[in-house]
């Protein structure tokens, strides 16, 4: 019986910073025991705009956390986006050194070695390599240890940051007294919590539309196979709907929530929303069709810049999984019809797992931050079973030593 | 007659110039158009007896006694220079002369530039559709077709050719040559009548007489025309495969693609057009011809059009580029340019790159003015002002949706 971990998951996202805590035992079960969140103000598009801002919220989440679950946080998880993240496929290839052709464990690392060789430009760094799978002369082998061949290929997405700001993001989180375990980008937590593992296998796109940014992953095979974030969201939607009616910003995200769309339906003609809604005096009314239109050209608009992305990847034979939308956008009535019109796949809109019981954790805004529990749960169990052996973790050290 | 004609509308005249030219003006006055003049002008006295069409004019009188030019195109240019006068007053204050002739006999050879040439001096916007002869017609006629189509294009503003050969190619084997013809006179009545329905349906996005007249501001050169006409479920492919296989485009032989100088694309769509359509066929269109000039997009609905769609594409292209053609887009309905603004690095990997935010703003005086309430993009960032720009594909992202789009709204 190993002893048990307390566990942070802290998602900095450009609505609000969420902290949950959890107490993990042997990597076999976890139980969420607190929770804290605040409303950030430093953030646009997904990147820190306001460091100072950024920690105060952050510091002040962390805080509400640890009192609500009675304990300090040990490890953290962090969790983040924004336009600066970009990813590529390389493969790493070797040939086989044996005489008798069998590959060896040698030859994996090489190849291994040389995927993750390629050099990026100055201030840049790997966030994480995820593997793809091997080829072996070619044909696509689950593992390939003693098996004969004369070529191995190992195929990666390397997810690539600025420097800069992931080292902003640690320092967040260094300030206020604890390390960063690991750093996962925000469209791999929640695209490994909410994509079902026979989702993952036959082909899915889990698209995460947050107030800030899109953040989308793409999984064939089990594996991820591209992620990528758009600097789009819920924010652009606000912000359109601010100029097109012109009304304040704050009193326009009231409206997007109560009465905008995604699609423009016949009844909108005639309908007005109240852009208060709570029969105050000097409540104005503006048209239901106006506010869809906007609502509508924007989503429409990154649906197509999405396909335009993904390309042919995105089609009904290569993603018989469908298309999963989560995220705070994804509550917008009808975003889904809008989203198979225009991508021309099967879309649904994500469901957390049966073990999430709380109601409010079941929202498409916690996705993230419980998809980055989920992950520190499967760090920690890799952990138990071979303290050595871990892909993920390891650029990490390499980043932290950097900074000192 | 030219006192019945509207005051201060838009007049046009549509002018069928012999034998073929006049079936096909008849083939139009059984479709009433408004505020449209025909006029059937041939050498041949009965072909003129026969023809419905209110106004006939029996043209070189003293030339050929009233009986045809026997394809003799020289005999067809004296007898329109003869009637220069009496022509010179039937085309006398029209804005627009739609020209119809069938080229490779004597009176649509010899006389349809001749009469162009009179109507551009009127000062009207000559567009001529000309139908060229079979294969089988003969060399003679081929020939005499070609220099007289040569002839057209250095003198009307648009010329649009009709290969009948391409027509033939559609109708199926057992059509008889009546209907053959028929097509063909279909053909040109629908590019009449697609151009006319261009300029009088008032479009959300109107393309209206001064945007083709600045588009076709000078004669010569020559012209892409095409319509194309989708219903359905995959309307917008129906749409532009049909367009790809309009006669009156033929492209394959043209070779204009990517090539067009100044091109009009005009889509007349029911209520339930959606932008995603647009979108797509200006996409494809523009692919397909290119535009180094400018791209003037029109739409238009009709409440007919429930789930169809019309595309009507009009160029020009000029081989040699005229030194003082000073055409300058027309602002209400010309697409912002889609160029990637300097400085933009090329797209690596992610496919979306941001830019520092200040960008030199045009210098003053030198930018046509938007109808736009908002004097500039760059000022309709809202709550993204501060922030770097987010430029994917040469549009800031931050700009709203709509705005870049153009969607009208309904504010209140």
């Amino acid at each position: 019986m190993s002893r048990s971990t307390i566990v942070g998951a802290v998602e900095i996202g450009t609505s609000k910073v969420v902290v949950l805590v959890a107490e993990m035992s042997g990597g076999r079960s976890m139980n969420i025991i607190g929770r804290g969140q605040s409303t950030n103000l430093g953030m646009k598009k997904g990147e820190i705009v306001n460091l100072r801002s950024v920690s105060d919220c952050t510091h002040a989440a962390i805080l509400a956390a640890e009192r609500s679950s009675g304990t300090k946080i040990e490890h953290v998880y962090l969790s983040f986006s924004g336009s600066h993240l970009w990813g590529f496929r390389h493969a790493g290839t070797t040939s086989i050194s044996s005489n008798r052709g069998l590959v060896r464990s040698v030859d994996i690392e090489r190849a291994v070695e040389n995927a993750k060789s390629r050099a990026l430009e100055p201030g840049e760094v790997y966030i994480h390599h995820i593997r793809n799978g091997f080829l072996l002369d070619g044909k696509p082998v689950e593992d390939p240890l003693s098996r004969q061949g004369s070529h191995l290929e190992v195929l990666y997405w390397h997810v690539v940051a600025d420097e800069q700001k992931v080292k902003d993001h640690i320092t967040v989180i260094n300030g206020f007294g604890l390390d960063v375990n690991d750093m996962v980008v925000s469209s791999l937590a929640s695209g490994s919590f909410l994509a079902t593992e026979e989702e993952k296998r036959q082909g899915a796109l889990v698209v995460d539309i947050g107030k800030g940014t899109t953040d989308y992953v793409l999984y064939r095979g089990r594996r991820a196979v591209q992620t990528g974030v758009i600097p789009v969201g819920g924010e652009h939607v606000t912000n359109d709907l601010g100029l097109g009616l012109r009304v304040k910003t704050k009193l326009a995200e009231g409206l997007k929530r109560r009465a905008a769309k995604a699609l423009v339906q016949k009844e909108d003609r005639t309908k007005k929303a109240a852009l208060l809604g709570d029969l105050s005096i000097g409540d104005s009314f503006h048209s239901q069709l106006t506010i869809n239109k906007i609502t509508h050209a924007r989503l429409e608009e990154l649906f197509i810049i999405l396909k335009n992305q993904l390309g042919s990847a995105l089609s009904r034979t290569s993603l018989p999984g469908g298309v999963i939308l989560t995220g705070g956008v994804s509550k917008t009535p009808l975003i889904a019809d809008l989203a198979e019109v225009t991508l021309d796949v099967p879309v649904s809109l994500g469901q957390s797992p049966d073990w999430v019981r709380h109601a409010e954790l079941r929202e498409p805004e916690y996705a993230t931050v419980l998809g980055l529990l989920l992950n520190a749960l499967h760090d920690q169990q890799s952990e138990e079973k071979e303290p050595q052996v871990k892909a993920q973790g390891h650029w990490l050290r390499k980043v932290a030593g950097l900074f000192g | 007659m030219e006192d019945k004609l509207p005051e201060g509308g838009l007049r046009i005249k549509i002018v069928g110039v012999g034998g073929a030219g006049t079936n096909a003006v008849d083939r139009i006055k059984l479709e009433n158009l408004e505020q449209v003049h025909l006029t059937a002008v041939d050498t041949d006295s009965q072909v003129l007896a026969s023809s419905p069409v209110d106004e006939t004019f029996l043209l070189g009188r003293t030339v050929t006694l009233g009986k045809s030019t026997g394809g003799s195109s020289d005999k067809g240019r004296l007898a329109a220079e003869a009637d220069a006068d009496e022509l010179r007053r039937l085309l006398r204050e029209i804005d627009l002369v739609f020209l119809l002739a069938g080229l490779g006999g004597g009176t649509g050879s010899g006389a349809a530039p001749a009469i162009a040439q009179m109507a551009v001096e009127e000062g009207a916007v000559v567009i001529a559709f000309c139908a060229l002869p079979f294969q089988r017609e003969g060399a003679t006629r081929a020939a005499r077709a070609k220099s007289s189509l040569e002839e057209m294009e250095r003198k009307c503003h648009a010329v649009i050719t009709l290969p009948n050969d391409l027509v033939f190619g559609q109708v199926d084997a057992s059509a008889t040559l009546m209907e053959a013809f028929a097509k063909a006179d279909k053909w040109i009545k629908l590019g009449v009548h697609s151009i006319w329905s261009m300029l009088f349906n008032t479009g959300l996005i109107n393309v209206d007489f001064s945007t083709l007249r600045s588009a076709l501001s000078e004669p010569g050169g020559r012209t892409l025309f095409g319509v194309g006409y989708g219903k359905g479920e995959a309307l917008v492919e129906q749409a532009l495969r049909d367009l790809d296989n309009c006669p009156l485009l033929h492209l394959a032989e043209n070779g204009f693609v990517k090539d067009t100088d100044q091109l009009i694309v005009n889509l007349t769509g029911g209520p339930d057009l959606t932008m995603a359509m647009v979108n797509e066929v200006m996409d494809a269109v523009s692919e397909k011809f290119g535009c180094r000039n400018s791209l003037v997009m029109g739409a238009a609905i009709d409440g007919s059009f429930y789930n169809q769609l019309r595309i009507i594409v009009f160029g020009t292209l000029r081989k040699t580029p005229l030194p003082k053609k000073g055409y300058a887009p027309v602002p209400s309905a010309s697409i912002p340019p889609n160029l990637p603004p300097p400085g933009t690095k090329p797209a690596t990997g992610p496919g979306l790159e941001t830019r520092q935010a200040p960008s030199p703003p045009p210098p003053p005086g030198k930018r046509n003015q938007r109808e736009f309430a908002f004097p500039r993009q760059e000022d309709n960032r809202g709550v993204f002002e501060k922030t770097q720009r987010n430029i994917y594909e040469g549009a800031d992202l931050d700009i709203p949706t709509y705005v870049r789009r153009n969607i009208r709204l309904n504010r209140g």
